[in-house]
């Protein structure tokens, strides 16, 4: 048993050691109280129960604001809301049509496959639950039933990015779609496209950040005629600053969304603007509506969709919404 | 009584077969020939292939795919499957960044307690996979999802977000970056130290593998694991440190991915793992288990670095990406088998 | 080959030794009870042969001894102190040696890797200690020769020889690392009767040798020709067990094909 006692002595030194050595280093989080969004009514206590159902895939940062938003939301108003989502249109159909079944008082729901969703739209109006579209659909929300909309148009994002690219000189942009077959992601860059004809779309696996900037960084030297590149996440943002140093490239850089170090890119200028399409506010609007339509018998929009975005954050306005990212808010 | 027994056969008639016929038979040989067929049909079709850049470039991406394939191939040469090779990177990254950051403590602590955790997963891996005798593609599968989604919970419960918070201020950021994810330039070429890393550790393999006791054991297992056990090879040791084998330069391809991109997703590393054994199998190694080559591995993963990049040096329409791969990827193995078919009808005759 | 065993015998055995002592040693697989009540002892410089039918017990008897499986009850002793291997690694460090009936070898690697399978040489002690292959390629070849297996290229895999070129290989490896006992099941089940008649010169030679030999056949005639103590098994018990002096051929071969329910079975048959 020599051994066995040895090497556990060894085994205690060590993580004496280890204890000592780990000063207490800063740079980490700020040891605060309390830091969950406060405020709002106790929840639940307005007796509304709201399904908030989208066709996330689990560990999206865009996503993950829709939710904060609709959270913070049903604190502000009281309401239950239960979330669910699936990137599969028949399963988002049923979460849906479950929806209906355990008789909630309202569903937002996002609409990003129409034809798959209808049915189980059409089985929560006929039961008389008020239905709420975000985030996608607005072309087809009215004839689906839904009330409201609330959310960006991506093509319109995508054209008015374009648009300022434009404007600062730009012929050829790359634009880097980091998932494939995305409805949202192809109808950003054929905004884009459609302001800016010389725009050429990319793919890169928007799992691996490595493999992101090496693609990228290939693309840049095989054609050194881009002189811009819009990228549709802030992750892959952060990735394309990378490959431009890399490549040596000068082309100006343009996002979607944000988040903490995107926005710092901006404040720093190495990323030109970012087209935030407010997740946060889709969220936030789509559990509100509800809310009030519910105690209230209102509707928002004059029968129109409501947009929550393209809203344009550069050096101008920057430094008011810097903190907000922190928040994961914005 | 003693007992005599005919004299041995005259040594006189050796035969060493020619050069060739051995050199053909060598595994890695057809991925080489694929290599080489690969790299000449992207220098023909693609101008911007050809500059040094390129080249390191290809290098950088085939090192940080072919770091885990060199433990993912020697583990396939040793029987078993990983499927959670690719999601063990980020948990490595997102381990360290979390807790170094939710304790604001040294990152060098984080970097090693997050080796210590990668470890006892390739254990776990090993150990379930040895005692209940349940197939590893199946346990490692588990381990895929369980990681996938703790991943994702627990970044999403210590950060509020699905990323992991910036660590470029926390003590020891700069010099982990000198270890992990170091390079420099010579002229307009920036060689990655990950490249270096990759070539130590694959020389490391091969020697492993074709000159030591330890190899013998991990050819032995994965071709007839009873036969090895019955002649007192140690057959639950030799599987399970394979597996950690893998877990380690898991680890270590996930402290590269910190230390070079200092913010992870949570989601990342999903759908590596098949890149892995492609590469693997791609450079000549069986499916079956017990043959196979850590330099034709090495091999696999710069075929698949080339073809990769190669398609966008090319300018080939991007949406085409996955299905140019696959092909050229179907293509390497089939040259590899005709290269190796060759061999062994040559030695017939 | 003589001079392989002589050289790799342990010099310290005396004759009539006992190297292993069973007693009372019995097996069960859950609910199959697969040997029961097995007496059994293995001297040096001696032949006990292990004879029965299929489903006897024998292949599970040789586990017990090679290490493969441990026993359920009795006591096994080897070299007078009770042991239970927990695996073959430690019937090897006891210098017992096996050649199995399914052989033991990994089929895609080559003859020499086979042969050092478990016992490399290595030129250190250190965890990556280079193997020493051009020794270890020329013990091989030249063991094999001994036993008059020519092998074109002792770098082919093992599993393009023939299948009596691999018994072979099996055999001139339990030789070659067995220091006191050699156990060899079935040896001369794929082989000829030339081939047949090589092996059990070496089993008699490794019996003079000194070490303890336990031979496992079907045929009784082989058994006689060199066993000095005859076990035979009958579902999982021992039927038969008597020295060479005790038992004849005749007696052997009946009892190996029935004894009793042979003579039952020539009456029903009714031919003369």
């Amino acid at each position: 048993m020599n051994a066995g006692s040895r090497t556990f002595r060894i085994a205690a030194a060590l993580s004496v050691v280890a204890l000592a050595a780990s000063a207490c280093s800063g740079g980490g989080r700020e040891k605060t109280t309390d830091d969950t969004g406060g405020g709002g009514n106790a929840a639940g206590s307005s007796g509304y129960t709201i399904a908030f159902i989208t066709h996330e895939t689990p560990g999206d940062t865009f996503w993950d604001k829709v939710k904060n938003g609709a959270q913070q939301a049903a604190k502000d108003t009281g309401v239950t809301l239960k979330y669910s989502n699936d990137p599969e249109a028949p399963k988002q159909a049923a979460l849906i049509q479950s929806a209906v079944d355990s008789k909630v008082n309202g569903i937002a729901t996002t609409l990003v496959t129409p034809d798959a969703l209808a049915s189980s739209v059409k089985a929560a109006t006929d039961a008389g639950i008020p239905v709420v579209g975000f985030n996608s659909g607005i072309d087809q929300y009215q004839k689906l039933g839904a009330l409201m909309y609330f959310g960006s148009d991506e093509t319109l994002a995508g054209t008015t990015a374009g648009k300022r690219l434009a404007e600062q000189g730009a012929k050829h942009p790359l634009c880097v779609i980091q998932q494939t077959g995305s409805v949202a992601l192809e109808a950003r860059c054929a905004g884009v496209k459609s302001s800016v004809p010389g725009t050429e779309n990319i793919q890169v696996n928007g799992a691996d950040d490595a493999a992101v900037t090496t693609t990228l960084q290939a693309k840049l030297a095989q054609d050194k005629s881009i002189d811009a590149i819009v990228t549709l996440g802030a992750p892959q943002a952060v990735d394309a600053i990378k490959a431009k140093d890399q490549s040596g490239s000068q082309a100006k850089l343009v996002t979607f969304d944000l988040n903490q170090e995107a926005a710092q890119d901006i404040k720093d200028g190495k990323i030109m603007f970012s087209i935030d399409q407010q997740p946060y506010v889709q969220g936030y609007m789509a559990v509100t509506s509800l809310y009030l339509n519910l105690k209230n018998g209102n509707d928002i929009g004059g029968g129109k969709a409501v947009l929550t975005g393209p809203s344009f954050v550069d050096s101008t306005n920057i430094d008011k919404i810097l903190p907000f990212t922190k928040n994961n808010t914005r | 009584m003693t007992q005599t027994v005919d004299a041995p056969a005259p040594v006189a008639g050796r035969v060493r077969p020619p050069l060739a016929n051995r050199v053909l038979a060598r595994p890695e040989i057809g991925a080489l020939v694929a290599a080489i067929i690969i790299f000449i049909f992207f220098l023909v079709l693609a101008p911007s292939f050809r500059s040094a850049e390129s080249f390191f470039t290809v290098l950088y991406q085939s090192s940080v795919i072919g770091i885990v394939a060199v433990g993912v191939g020697l583990l396939m040469i040793g029987g078993e499957f990983d499927l959670s090779a690719g999601v063990i990177v980020y948990t490595a990254g997102l381990a360290n960044a979390m807790f170094c950051w939710y304790f604001g403590i040294n990152l060098w602590i984080g970097a090693l307690l997050s080796l210590a955790f990668c470890l006892l997963i390739g254990f776990l891996n090993g150990f379930l996979v040895m005692r209940t005798g349940i197939p590893s593609f199946l346990i490692t599968l588990g381990t895929f999802f369980v990681l996938q989604g703790a991943n994702l919970g627990v970044t999403k419960l210590v950060t509020k977000t699905v990323s992991s918070p910036d660590i470029s201020q926390i003590a020891g950021y700069d010099s982990l970056g000198k270890v992990f994810s170091s390079s420099f330039k010579i002229g307009p070429v920036t060689i990655w130290g990950s490249v270096i890393w990759w070539i130590l550790f694959v020389a490391l393999a091969a020697w492993t593998l074709q000159r030591t006791r330890v190899g013998n054991w991990i050819f032995a297992v994965g071709g007839n694991p009873d036969s090895a056990r019955a002649v007192g090879v140690p057959v639950v040791r030799t599987k399970i440190g394979l597996f950690m084998v893998v877990s380690f330069l898991g680890w270590f391809v996930g402290m590269h991915q910190l230390y070079r991109f200092n913010t992870l997703q949570a989601g990342g590393g999903v759908g590596n793992e098949f890149l892995y054994i492609i590469a693997a199998v791609v450079g000549g190694t069986l499916l079956t288990g017990g043959y196979g080559n850590a330099i034709g591995v090495a091999i696999g993963a710069f075929i698949f670095g080339m073809t990769s990049l190669g398609i966008i040096y090319a300018g080939w329409d991007p949406n085409w990406f996955k299905a140019f791969l696959g092909v050229m990827l179907l293509l390497a193995v089939l040259v590899n088998l005709y290269v190796k078919r060759m061999s062994t009808m040559r030695r017939a005759d | 080959m003589t001079d392989t065993l002589a050289e790799h015998a342990d010099s310290h055995l005396q004759k009539g030794e006992p190297l292993i002592e069973m007693a009372d040693v019995g097996k069960s697989y859950g609910a199959i009870r697969a040997l029961r009540g097995i007496n059994l002892l293995v001297n040096a410089g001696e032949v006990t042969c292990v004879l029965g039918d299929n489903g006897a017990g024998k292949s599970t008897l040789i586990k017990i001894m090679s290490g493969l499986h441990p026993h359920n009850e009795g006591v096994v002793k080897v070299d007078g102190s009770p042991v239970t291997f927990g695996s073959p690694r430690e019937a090897l460090g006891h210098g017992i040696a096996t050649v199995y009936q399914d052989l033991a070898v990994v089929g895609l690697m080559e003859v020499w890797r086979n042969f050092f399978l478990g016992s490399e040489l290595t030129a250190g002690k250190y965890p990556l200690a280079g193997l020493k292959v051009k020794e270890m390629r020329e013990i091989a070849d030249t063991e094999l020769r001994k036993m008059g297996i020519v092998v074109k290229d002792i770098n082919q895999p093992i599993g393009t020889l023939s299948g009596g070129q691999r018994q072979c290989v099996a055999i001139a490896r339990a030789v070659y690392f067995g220091a006191r006992v050699l156990i060899l099941d079935e040896p001369t089940a794929a082989l000829g009767v030339k081939q047949s008649g090589v092996v059990l010169k070496y089993v008699a030679a490794a019996r003079d040798a000194g070490l303890g030999v336990v031979f496992i056949t079907h045929n009784p005639h082989h058994a006689y020709m060199v066993g000095d103590h005859f076990v035979i098994l009958k579902l999982g018990r021992t039927a038969l067990d008597k020295t060479r002096n005790e038992v004849g051929l005749d007696e052997l071969t009946t009892q190996m094909a029935g004894g009793d329910e042979l003579t039952e079975l020539s009456h029903e048959l009714g031919r003369q």
